[in-house]
């Protein structure tokens, strides 16, 4: 039985709470938040104890893993903390929005032997994951496409956003290691991005876009395509089509019945398909807090460690230099 | 009744003639190809004279129309001859190769005024018509995103791909088409970033031609659009359109030929291949495509793809050519 203290109790950290709390191979023993009166909802709801200080949480003899659901500026702080207490660290994405604090972070980190998960929880989605295993049995032949849809139902507001680091690292940063996941040994070589802000006002503030798109080379070849949007009203959207040799695969979006209709108007008709992220991928959260659990127990690497959370940074600001000088530009990881 | 001529009776051609033939208002009168067989086949079918130069031909007084469908390199001198002759001309894509050629006949051609249709046969499709129509009357309200995949089932020989001017000014000038029929004349593309590979294609390798291509192009008021294609799909010919815009999305979808769907112990729903060819995908289209060139012709009305649209594409496939060489989006300079 893994005791966790969960740091952060926002939108992510509720459900990442209720994961917890219902698989039978873990507990929550603290709950820790700036907000206390979030921490004693959870509390009360979860039956656990509320830490008084984050390093309360962290450095409890109790405790033997960390998982990081806070603001981003709190995560490498608490990395370090938790990397220094001994325990197993779950970190959600990202890291940090700055390099140089990603680096100096992992140079530290190199002092401690704790198991570090990013998390990139679409790896885990049953559907995108058989996509990547199709390619991977060689059931698509040689890999020579891949194209990854992302589209959020809504943009997110100016308060989220001046914060976020920018559409290609707080949004696409995502599509990056997804494209990393598929890839393998295989890492994306070369990027070209752009973007445009078509409807939402607050990026002109903050020099942000609503609107990308970005087309990537890996180093055998491979060549990748992404492209994001910020507002879908038809939904969450998540599309990865991956293309080879010998055929293809699609990882369509979902809806959360299989009710068709049939009118005057229309054929075939679903509802709309799942609206955001934590509707889409509640399978994917559970799975990758369970395969987290699987590793730490059997004492096996991390599925996804600090080097891809790193990776995947490093891709986004390589698009955010594409962007600004409109070359296509080799990633130096 | 419009009376045509058929330059080059190929593969294109033949399909031109069936349809010419297939449609109640046309009639085939004349034809002719470099190739005297193909010539005598082809008339043997439709009934139609055999002329001994192309010249006899398009200047054949009962013709009102001209099919232009043979080599790309014949062209602008057939375009040339049957505008002299006061013809109404159909040239099937491209124009030509050479920027500089085609701005030539562009001024050769004021001193005339006849019809001229550039085959982009795609916007004749009723699937991505349709899709167009509805974006048109404000269904996905204001259009931000478009998505296009075009990938050949099977890719063309070494015989094809040598004379045919390069992946973008041979296949993706379609999709440079369909990218301005969907985004209207008053919004052009403005800048592109191309990028490509040869990952599989020995014919594409022995022409130094590339098989896969990605590209994100901008239009003037930010629109952005991708493309990507390959020489080779082993599922069929994949012909996507997918759209998105402030009230949603709409996608022109591949077509199979039946309906039927399969359900066994390893599969659910599952269809027959999509079509293969663009003559059976397209079938519809090219049918249509005559029927309003012949529409245009009768009613004097203006060609709904014409001489520029031909020109606009091959300077964007030029453009594409620019970023792949440098390495950097380029800007697209029309004139």
């Amino acid at each position: 039985m893994l005791k966790f203290s969960l740091l952060g109790v926002g939108r992510i950290g509720k459900m990442h709470a209720q994961n917890i709390a219902i698989n039978p191979n873990c507990e929550l023993e603290y709950v820790y938040d700036v907000n206390n009166p979030a921490a004693e909802k959870i509390a009360k709801e979860i039956d656990c104890k509320i830490a008084k200080s984050p390093e309360e949480a962290i450095s409890s003899s109790n405790v033997d893993v960390v998982y990081i659901a806070t603001a981003t500026p709190t995560h490498i702080d608490y990395i370090l903390q938790a990397a220094n207490a001994g325990k197993a660290i779950f970190c959600e994405k990202p890291i940090d929005l700055d390099i140089k604090k990603v680096e100096a972070c992992k140079k530290e980190l190199e002092k401690y032997n704790v198991p570090v998960h990013i998390g990139f929880n679409r790896r885990f989605d049953p559907s995108h994951k058989s996509a990547k295993e199709a390619k991977d049995s060689g059931e698509i032949g040689k890999l020579e496409k891949i194209i990854i849809t992302s589209r959020d139902p809504s943009p997110p507001g100016i308060d989220y956003l001046k914060d976020s680091g920018g559409m290609y690292r707080d949004m696409t940063i995502h599509d990056f290691d997804l494209m990393h996941y598929i890839l393998g040994n295989d890492p994306i070589e070369k990027v070209f991005a752009t973007g445009s802000i078509l409807f939402d006002e607050d990026c002109k503030e903050i020099n942000d876009m609503d609107t990308a798109m970005i087309v990537m080379r890996s180093r055998s070849g491979v060549l990748c395509h992404i492209n994001n949007s910020r507002r879908a009203v038809y939904g969450y959207d998540q599309r990865v089509e991956i293309f080879g040799s010998k055929g293809m695969v699609i990882s369509d979006n979902q809806t959360p019945s299989s009710l068709q209709k049939f009118t005057n108007k229309i054929t075939k008709a679903q509802e709309p398909i799942h609206y955001f992220f934590i509707e889409r991928y509640k399978e994917a959260y559970k799975i990758q807090l369970q395969v987290f659990i699987d590793n730490i127990l059997n004492n096996k690497p991390t599925a996804v460690n600090f080097d891809d959370g790193r990776n995947a940074l490093i891709v986004a600001n390589g698009a955010l230099e594409s962007y600004q000088s409109g070359k296509f530009i080799k990633i130096n990881y | 009744m419009i009376k045509f001529a058929l330059l080059g009776a190929g593969r294109i051609g033949k399909m031109h003639a069936n349809n010419i033939a297939l449609n109640p208002l046309s009639d085939l009168e004349i034809l002719y190809d470099i190739n005297r067989n193909a010539s005598k086949e082809l008339s043997d079918i439709h009934n139609c004279k055999i002329a001994k130069s192309a010249e006899e031909a398009i200047n054949n007084e009962k013709v009102d129309a001209v099919v232009i469908s043979s080599a790309t390199p014949t062209h602008i001198e057939y375009i040339l001859l049957a505008a002299k002759a006061n013809k109404a001309i159909f040239c099937e894509k491209p124009i030509d190769l050479d920027i500089k050629k085609v701005d030539q006949c562009k001024k050769d051609l004021k001193k005339y005024n006849v019809p001229i249709h550039i085959g982009f046969n795609r916007r004749f499709d009723l699937s991505h018509r349709s899709l167009k129509n509805a974006k048109d009357k404000g269904e996905i309200g204001d259009l931000e995103m478009i998505v296009i995949s075009d990938r050949d089932a099977v890719a063309p020989s070494v015989e094809f791909l040598k004379n045919a001017g390069g992946l973008f000014r041979d296949k993706t000038v379609h999709d440079f088409d369909l990218t301005r029929f969907i985004l209207g004349n008053k919004d052009p593309i403005v800048e592109i970033f191309a990028y490509g590979e040869n990952l599989f294609c020995q014919s594409a390798k022995q022409t130094d031609d590339l098989d896969t291509a990605m590209f994100i192009m901008k239009s003037q008021s930010g629109i952005l659009c991708h493309i990507n294609n390959s020489r080779r799909a082993v599922y069929g010919y994949d012909q996507r359109i997918e759209i998105l815009g402030s009230k949603g999305m709409i996608i022109s979808d591949n077509q199979t030929p039946t309906s039927i769907k399969k359900f066994n112990k390893d599969m659910n729903k599952a269809e027959i291949p999509i079509y293969y060819f663009f003559q059976e995908r397209y079938d519809q289209a090219y049918k249509h495509q005559l029927n309003i060139f012949i529409d245009c012709i009768i009613n004097n009305k203006p060609t709904l793809v014409n001489f520029e649209d031909g020109r606009i594409a091959l300077i964007i496939a030029n453009a594409a050519y620019e970023s792949l060489n440098t390495g950097k989006s380029v800007k697209i300079k029309y004139y």
